[in-house]
């Protein structure tokens, strides 16, 4: 445990103290010399960001439904806190036993960003563990990570001990069983490593080489040692409805990002949009039942106390009983006044009764996403929105009384033009006519159109995973002309800095090499990158200058058909060949129907057997 | 049904804030079953109210907040239940139904602290007294702060001496360290004005110069008091 007075003095100090303490409500605190495993669950962000994540919950309650595990939270504390913390000699300790991680048989990192992998070594240091994977002794922890961004785990490789590959809730158990096993009958760190690369899902990188070419490109990749699979597949969960959900959640006290019980309501999407990883790697989709989902939120409700309830999934209007799911919980919990939000609607899909139904218990501002302006652009992406189911959505939206929209889009897509460009203004502009045109007694509130430009980040798995992203200058040149033509009191142009969406394309795709850089860039000072106010591109430019490696090679270069990607070493289940043809029916701005109307071979449905596609 | 809590807000409790305490009680309320009123319209808050806000990082012995029931819950039954509930540090000790009219941060007039703080130049704990005495003596005792609104400097000067009632030194207690001054403190809370514990603090050792660690206090509210027709008394 680490040291009380000091850690007193420090909080008195800190800013938002409360997020340092624990003790939160269904947090669960074991007396840790009774359990056999303890399982440090490390988010590399800020409570308030990591609190807000429905894996962190599903985990922490599912290892700790475990009598021989212990799961215990770990987050980023924020710059004040760290600061004082190495001032006063405290190193990283976990939220439930104030106990220092390098304690720990596990820590377990979340990867949801990229732009959070220096705060993954900080936290490392902090709390005393060394940061490469190759320096750890026998006694230090296991550094494992999953999570959306472990599907390209390349960037960090050096840092981490084993990757889990694809959906955590069964494999992580298989590792904690191996890993008893091992303990109870002499543990030996690499006979543990080599033994656990053989169960489906896990990639330890050490007993991987990769060669390159002369161009910088990789030539391949080969085992080090035998017995330990050549491709990694990713695991899936196959019945959704059965699979483990905590029936309580730990409810903060301090607020944060979604201050709400997560329901989650299906797995995968089966749009397609060319542009999306989520929509790739999550398939295929799996749905849970209503009255699965009636019986979670009536013991999440009782449990946490929380007012209310998110459907949470890639696009919750494709659930098949959306209807239903949302009229049986409406009727329910009205009363009790616990609101029911729906945090993805699609224009398409976007149900007029449904809306109808939530707004009755509460009403918030919309958002919709577009993603292009023009409907060449949107076909490019696939996302089969079209200006009718925008003018449908909006009109029927101010009628009843909402005046808050907002629309996401991206730029730099694939393809753009000055007209795609120009269509993101004509979009805004068009919203705020159909509310001027109703009469004028039944407009209601103040309108406020706010249109958001986020950089197209080319990510790995999706049928853009080729594509060159667009300089800094041609993304600044895109932003400074848009901002030059939306000129209205009423419509609010916000964009994403070119220079953070550069760096995340770099990390996305990104091979083992540039843990160089990471690390140097961190020694410069770098954490938190996925904070505006606290990015700082200087810092990384001199990392990459000093490593003598190429940000651009990553970036900015169109890649070939042929090339090999640092991630083609994993299975997804999609096949490489269906990202290749759909990147280039998106060059011919050809549309790829919805799975739901027929199968377009992506290979899923070969991968894993049982899969509902 | 207006029924008044005492509770406490103590350890690690201390660093959640008052917004942070107010969400918990709602929370707990919910998990509990508790049928308190919501107010009307468009975004229903449930009935209750905090008699003196306490600040980030001061705990408290003693604290008290009206709720308003839709109908009469047994107090034993409402005690035990919430306590189940909350966390370890806010605890509920006693509740009783009121029939106020007037509202409970309106009543409330004084609280007492305890603080304890450190210095550098530590003196004998008599001179110490004689001096707060003196302090206490004087008929004015002003305080200047410059303050922050809308980006300007305000200075702000008044005199806090019709806010303090009473000091008392702490001295023979073995528990304290040499280096340590534990005062207790009598100070005007609520809407009829107030003394924060830290411009007190900021106030006395304008006056001392002990060198103490301001941000370093430990603060705690042992009571809170209401004053009713002139009389100094329990809210209870």
């Amino acid at each position: 445990m680490i040291n009380r007075t000091s850690f007193d003095q420090v909080l008195k100090k800190a800013e938002k103290p409360a997020r340092y303490i624990g003790m939160e409500k269904n947090s669960i605190s074991k007396d840790l010399s009774t359990v056999d495993i303890k399982f440090a669950f490390a988010f590399p962000d800020v409570y308030e960001v990591g609190m807000s994540h429905l894996g962190l919950h599903i985990l922490y309650n599912l290892l700790n439904n475990e009598d021989y595990i212990a799961c215990e939270r770990v987050f980023a504390p924020w710059i004040d806190m760290e600061n004082e913390m190495r001032k006063e000699g405290i190193p990283l300790y976990t939220l439930e036993n104030k106990e220092p991680i390098k304690n720990f048989d596990f820590i377990g990192f979340t990867l949801q960003y990229e732009m959070s992998y220096t705060n993954i070594i900080n936290m490392l240091d902090l709390g005393n563990i060394p940061i490469f994977s190759k320096d750890r002794k026998e006694d230090d922890p296991l550094v494992i990570a999953g999570g959306p961004c472990a599907y390209n785990p390349e960037p960090i490789a050096d840092f981490i001990d084993l990757f889990v590959i694809g959906e955590g809730e069964e494999i992580v158990l298989e590792i904690m069983e191996l890993y008893r096993q091992f303990k109870l009958n002499g543990y030996k760190r690499d006979e543990f490593l080599q033994e656990v690369s053989k169960i489906e899902g896990v990639y330890v990188p050490k007993f991987y080489k990769v060669y390159y070419k002369e161009d910088n490109t990789i030539e391949r990749m080969e085992p080090l040692i035998d017995g330990i699979p050549q491709i990694i597949n990713k695991r899936i969960i196959k019945d959704l409805d059965k699979s483990y959900y905590p029936e309580k959640i730990i409810v903060p006290f301090i607020e944060t990002v979604h201050d709400r019980i997560p329901l989650e309501i299906f797995r995968g999407c089966t749009r397609g949009c060319r542009f999306c990883q989520a929509g790739m790697i999550y398939r295929p989709v799996r749905e849970k039942e209503v009255d699965t989902l009636l019986e979670l939120a009536e013991k999440l409700v009782n449990s946490t106390g929380y007012a209310d309830i998110s459907l949470t999934s890639l696009s919750s209007c494709a659930y098949s009983q959306l209807q239903l799911l949302v009229t049986k919980l409406i009727n329910k919990y009205n009363e009790k006044r616990v609101g029911i939000s729906l945090p993805s609607l699609r224009l398409d899909s976007f149900s007029l009764d449904i809306l109808k139904e939530i707004e009755k218990v509460r009403k918030t501002g919309l958002t919709f996403a577009p993603e292009a302006g023009s409907q060449r652009l949107r076909d490019v992406i696939n996302k089969g929105v079209t200006e009718k189911d925008l003018e449908t959505a909006v009109s029927y939206a101010f009628e009843e009384g909402w005046s808050t929209i907002k629309l996401y889009f991206m730029i730099g897509l694939p393809t753009e033009t000055k007209e795609d460009l120009l269509g993101i203004k004509d979009l805004g502009y068009k919203v705020k006519n159909i509310f001027f045109n109703l009469p004028k007694e039944k407009r209601q509130g103040n309108l406020k159109i706010t249109l958001s430009a986020s950089c197209f980040v080319p990510k790995p798995f999706t049928p853009f995973q080729l594509v060159g992203q667009n300089s800094l200058e041609e993304f600044n040149e895109k932003i400074n002309f848009l901002k030059n033509k939306i000129k209205d009191k009423k419509i609010t142009f916000n964009y994403h800095d070119p220079k953070l969406s550069f760096l995340e394309a770099v990390l996305a795709r990104g091979d083992r090499r540039l843990g160089k850089v990471l690390v140097r860039a961190w020694e410069l000072g770098c954490k938190f990158d996925g904070w505006s106010e606290i990015f700082d591109y200087d810092k990384w430019m001199q990392a990459f200058e000093e490593t003598g490696i190429s940000a651009d090679f990553y970036a900015l270069r169109e890649r070939k058909f042929d090339e090999v990607m640092p991630w083609d070493f994993i299975d997804i289940g999609v096949d490489k060949a269906f990202l290749i043809k759909e990147y280039q029916k998106a060059k011919e701005g050809l549309l790829t129907r919805d799975c739901r109307e027929g199968c377009n071979n992506c290979g899923i449905n070969r991968s894993f057997l049982g899969g509902v596609c | 049904m207006n029924l008044r809590v005492k509770f406490t807000k103590k350890g690690y409790l201390k660093y959640t804030s008052h917004l942070d305490l107010m969400r918990l009680f709602q929370r707990a309320f919910r998990r509990g079953n508790i049928p308190i009123k919501y107010s009307e319209g468009y975004n229903p808050q449930p009935k209750m109210s905090i008699a003196s806000p306490l600040a980030l990082g001061i705990e408290s012995e003693e604290e008290f907040m009206d709720i308003e029931l839709s109908n009469k819950f047994p107090e034993k039954e409402f005690i035990k239940i919430m306590n189940n509930e909350l966390p370890e540090g806010i605890k509920i000790l006693d509740v009783k139904y009121v029939d106020e009219k007037k509202s409970l941060p309106s009543i409330v007039g004084w609280s007492y602290y305890e603080i304890s703080v450190k210095t550098k130049n530590m003196i004998d704990r008599n001179v110490i007294e004689a001096k707060i005495n003196k302090w206490l003596s004087e008929r004015e005792i002003i305080f200047e702060r410059i303050k922050f609104k809308k980006g300007k400097e305000i200075k702000e000067v008044k005199n806090i001496r019709p806010l303090i009632g009473n000091i008392s030194l702490v001295k023979d207690d073995k528990n304290i360290s040499d280096d340590t001054i534990v005062f207790r403190c009598l100070l005007k809370s609520g809407d009829s004005g107030n003394l924060k514990p830290t411009d007190f603090l900021i106030a006395i050792e304008d006056y001392l110069n002990l060198n103490i660690e301001i941000e370093m206090a430990d603060i705690k509210r042992l009571n809170i008091f209401a004053e009713l027709e002139g009389k100094i008394q329990s809210p209870m």
